[in-house]
């Protein structure tokens, strides 16, 4: 503990430096004087006794110094002096201050800004007790529910499934299940006064030992006990999230008696989560947690939970997720889940067919870590983030270069203050470091204010990513590695501007300076024969810029493409909403009349060019696929034989706009149970049937379900149904009314037409569902264009970004541009006047600067057309239509970069027009 | 002992012998201070002057003593050295 207190006390010792230094100065005078009186009563004079005490002692400022600096803190006094010393100069130049400060912030600002995107989408870990032991069974990337089987690792489990794994306990010290997607409903308050409306809340359903195993402790009241998972549909009880908390019971402490109702039912209010913690997904902000086993009161009509007699009809919807025992590691969790996994499935392969078995058994469970939740936005925006990442990364190297310009043309005004310091004895190194400090304080000052512009830029971000609709509930709030990634990318940018400025000062001549001779940085580099090195600054950010350019103008044009895409229907006047009539008390026949008699009503309103209804409907997330067979023909191999369907109501493909090629569409005589009807789209009959004609022929469908067939009755153009990059795929309908399998459909997509704009057909649709069926909720009606747009959030979110930074990109290489030819022509001032005064015509002189301009503009296009083909690479799969060696975007970009070479030198040059030669040829 | 005295003790305990520069006693005083084998206090001379006494702490003698058997080793391998020749 020796050091320790070593320590303790070159501390005390900085804390009270000038006491220590006072000190020090009076025993050493007390020193000199007693030894001067011993001198003087020996009968020396006054001074020589003086002097030889003096003598005696040594150099007393030397031997002063050295007593200091035995304590060891020497480079804090320097650090601080240069800081302080800093700060006066940044003070005393508030002009050159503000401009490098404002560049630094924008560029560091973009990056922090995106960067904790980043840190919320693809590094944080859930804030959670020891977040590395959590382990998913399931896919963390994936999100929804799949019913039937497909061999390979699973993305979800049943719920009998995680109660049979939450047995083994020899790997987990437990498990914990939550819906992967839940659904947003309506929320009404117990005594929330008279007439008060509910409130829409996300739902997340999670079993009993949800936030036991995830380590969330309640701030008020508790969470949920594995109590509620024993007995179905008999514990309603709700955990709420903070916000919730707050923004539906003001923070109210007595929300622990109060009930909430959801479709119907009262719920207690158990708990409220700590309010940095908003579930296991990633960009979903439950509201209120719902035990699973409440699952047929959130989802009425159908039962997730049971045990599904045929194995091929099990749901499968739940994210799994364990905490590790201490010392067991994700590999050896694998091995043992995958064997108690395996004896579940084999319990169930009773009645299958070998083949049937075989893949069956053939199902696996990832079982990979967890630490940093579920989430499907990073599969969606990792490219894009990554991609924007690398751009604001060379929006700030190409800031760097302008400020670095700006201090080396400022270090040429500095000589003389510099030589000065010099000439009083500073060391070089101490001057680079006093240089090298003044940049870092410029870049943390910038950064400072960065960290600012990036908390609303952040907010601005969210909103563009989500695409109009609310904003993706990310948690982008600062934490320490935001902050530390910002310090750390404001000190390496302090420097990596600062270097070129500090070695230019290190070796700053003394005396041609304070002779008064020295040239300037521009000539004085061009007479030692090598390029000065603002020009190679200002080439790189040439070279920089054109490349942000370049990807700005393919994104742009791949955008073009996707916005000029046609989806084979009238996209322009369709509406789409969801109804889901089980799920509000109907039942079997009644579903099927309310659907008929919507459309019925629906068709009716005037301006409404027609009506009808789609399982999965358009652009909405899902989609059915099966094998088919054509009878008589030889059978494809099964995978070859996939098509994807999907069940249409009567005059679905007039109200969509879809035009039929042959035949007729399905009608409303094809409802009941009769012979099956169907339309093939042109792909599937080109597909199945080359050129012969497939009306009349039948079709077999092997679904998991049950397997049935249809007749074809006529064939249809291609469109768009999942989203707009989808290529033309096979595609067969049957009628909503005859479906396949056992029947009932409990939602339906409804579609109308308008003949104007859609938009003021909202009211009357939504009164005409209300007056069909009053116990449905409003139902919220999208246009198709929105929808699409939605789709496409991203692609613009990437597109309208990049054009941005490419746009600051110009104008950042337009100033570095300007300020190193503004240079250049006031260096040259007196050859401009030497030039004139011998004949030279102002047009001359004009293209004299003009063409040092272009010349570094071109240097730095023909450096940077190389990179322009590895980023066009790089980004080729967010391109849609747009080879990554676009002409148009590359030529576009190049004249571009001229352009902004011609502005930039536009005012220089004139001053070059303008040259007195008498005055010019005076200076000298 | 103030450091006026101590240069002056090491002077008159050598009897003259040891004449170093008097102000180099400082430096050393301040690197045995920081390493905790003085402490100092500010008390009062004989002639009424505020002057500052240094003290040997226990970890001061200590290392005194590893000082002292350092230097008798050398001395004596010294010795040993010159009476071989």
């Amino acid at each position: 503990m020796n050091w320790l207190r070593e320590v303790a006390r070159r501390l005390r010792m900085l804390m009270h430096r000038h006491q220590f230094d006072a000190e020090l100065e009076e025993e050493i005078r007390l020193h000199l004087e007693l030894r001067q009186q011993e001198h003087l009563e020996s009968g020396l004079t006054e001074g020589d006794a003086r002097t030889v005490a003096r003598r005696r002692f040594g150099n007393v400022t030397s031997l002063r110094e050295e007593s200091h600096i035995a304590w060891g803190w020497e480079w804090f006094e320097h650090l601080a002096q240069d800081i302080r010393y800093g700060l006066r100069v940044l003070r005393k130049n508030p002009g050159f201050t503000a401009v490098a400060v404002l560049t630094l912030a924008l560029g560091i600002g973009a990056n922090a800004a995106i960067f904790s995107v980043v840190n919320s989408v693809l590094l944080r870990n859930l804030p959670v007790r020891d977040s590395q032991q959590l382990v998913f069974l399931s896919n963390p990337d994936a999100q929804g529910m799949e019913q039937g089987f497909g061999d390979g690792d699973r993305d979800f489990l049943t719920y009998p499934e995680f109660q049979e794994l939450s047995k083994n306990d020899q790997v987990f010290s437990g498990l914990a299940a939550s819906a992967s997607e839940g659904p947003k409903l309506s929320v009404r308050i117990e005594n929330d006064g008279p007439g008060s409306e509910g409130v829409p809340a996300q739902i997340s359903l999670v079993s009993g030992s949800y936030f036991s195993v995830l380590g969330v402790d309640p701030i008020l009241g508790t969470g949920f006990t594995s109590d509620v998972d024993t007995v179905r549909d008999a514990s309603p009880v709700v955990v709420i999230s903070y916000s919730f908390w707050q923004g539906r019971f003001g923070g109210d402490r007595t929300v622990l008696s109060r009930k909430i109702g959801i479709r119907g039912t009262w719920y207690d209010v158990i708990g409220v989560t700590p309010p940095q913690f908003s579930g296991e997904t990633v960009g979903v902000s439950p509201d209120v947690w719902v035990p699973l086993s409440m699952q047929s009161e959130i989802y009425p009509g159908r039962d997730y939970l049971s045990l599904e007699p045929k194995p091929f009809h099990k749901i499968e919807w739940l994210q799994a997720i364990g905490r590790l025992k201490p010392g067991v590691d994700v590999a050896r969790a694998k091995a043992s889940t995958n064997v108690a996994f395996q004896q579940i499935l084999q319990s169930q392969t009773g009645q299958m067919s070998a083949e049937d078995r075989r893949r069956f058994m053939n199902q696996h469970l990832a079982v990979v870590e967890g630490g940093r939740g579920a989430s499907t936005l990073r599969g969606d925006f990792s490219k894009p983030l990554q991609i924007l990442m690398a751009v604001v990364g060379l929006i700030l190297l190409i800031a760097c270069a302008n400020v670095a310009n700006i201090l080396l043309a400022r270090s040429a005004a500095r000589q003389k203050e510099l030589a000065v310091r010099v000439a009083m004895g500073a060391g070089a190194l101490r001057l680079f470091r006093q240089v090298l400090t003044e940049s870092i304080l410029l870049a943390t000052i910038g950064g400072a204010f960065g960290l600012l512009l990036a908390h609303w830029a952040d907010a601005a971000l969210l909103r563009v990513v989500s695409g109009g609709t609310s904003p993706i509930p990310l948690d982008v709030h600062l934490d320490s590695r935001i902050l530390a990634f910002t310090l750390a990318v404001a000190v390496l940018t302090g420097i990596l501007f600062g270097l070129a400025p500090a070695f230019r000062v290190a070796r700053v001549d003394l005396s041609s300076v304070l002779k008064g001779t020295a040239r300037s940085i521009a000539s004085s580099g061009s007479q030692a024969g090598h390029v000065p090195v603002g020009k190679i600054l200002v080439v790189a950010q040439v070279t920089l810029s054109l490349l942000l350019l370049v990807v700005a103008g393919l994104f742009i044009r791949s955008f073009q493409n996707l916005a000029a895409v046609q989806f084979g229907y009238d996209s322009d006047h369709l509406l789409l909403f969801r109804v889901s009539p089980v799920s509000y008390g109907y039942k079997g026949p009644e579903v099927v009349q309310l659907f008929k008699d919507m459309i019925e009503r629906l068709d009716a309103i005037p301006g409404i060019r027609g009506a009808s209804l789609m399982d999965n409907g358009l652009f909405g997330g899902g989609d059915s696929n099966s094998p088919i067979f054509v009878e008589g023909a030889k059978p494809k191999a099964a995978e070859e034989s996939d098509s994807r369907w999907d069940m249409v109501g009567p005059n679905f493909f007039s109200t969509t706009g879809i035009p039929i090629l042959y035949g007729r569409e399905i009608g409303s005589q094809d409802s009941g149970n009769g012979q099956r009807v169907g339309l093939l789209n042109q792909t599937a009959a080109r597909y199945y049937f080359g050129d012969a004609n497939p009306i009349g022929r039948r079709i077999m469908v092997k679904t998991t379900l049950a397997p049935s067939d249809f007749v074809v009755i006529g064939v249809v153009a291609d469109s768009k149904h999942g989203s707009v990059r989808e290529k033309p795929q096979r595609r067969f309908y049957i009628p909503f009314f005859n479906p396949i399998g056992d029947g009932d459909a409990s939602s339906a997509n409804v579609l109308v037409r308008t003949s104007g704009d859609p938009g003021t057909a909202v009211s009357a649709i939504r009164a005409a569902v209300k007056q069909t069926a009053a116990n449905l909720p409003p139902v919220e009606i999208q246009t198709m264009n929105q929808r699409v747009s939605k789709s496409l959030a991203t692609d613009r979110m990437i597109t309208q970004l990049s054009g941005v930074f490419g746009a600051l990109a110009m104008i950042l290489v337009c100033i570095g541009l300007y300020g190193v030819m503004s240079y250049a022509v006031s260096g040259r001032t007196s050859e401009i006047g030497i030039r004139i005064a011998l004949g030279a015509q102002r047009r001359r002189v004009l293209w004299l600067i003009l063409r040092e301009s272009l010349l570094l503009v071109l240097i730095g296009v023909v450096i940077g057309l190389p990179a322009i083909f590895g980023a066009g690479k790089w980004i080729s799969s967010l391109l849609f239509g747009v080879k990554p060696a676009d002409h148009t975007a590359v030529a576009l970009a190049t004249a571009l970069m001229f352009v902004t070479g011609v502005l930039a030198c536009y005012l220089p040059a004139r001053r070059a027009m303008r040259v007195d030669p008498m005055v010019a040829l005076r200076y000298e | 002992m103030h450091g006026y005295e101590i240069a002056n003790s090491i002077q008159r305990i050598s009897v003259d012998v040891l004449q170093v520069e008097e102000g180099s006693l400082y430096p050393a005083l301040q690197r045995m201070l920081i390493k905790g084998w003085v402490i100092a206090k500010w008390g009062t001379t004989a002639g009424n002057r505020r002057a500052r006494y240094y003290q040997l702490t226990v970890a001061g003698r200590k290392q005194l003593a590893v000082e002292m058997s350092q230097f008798e080793r050398v001395i004596g391998a010294v010795r040993r050295v010159i009476e071989a020749v």
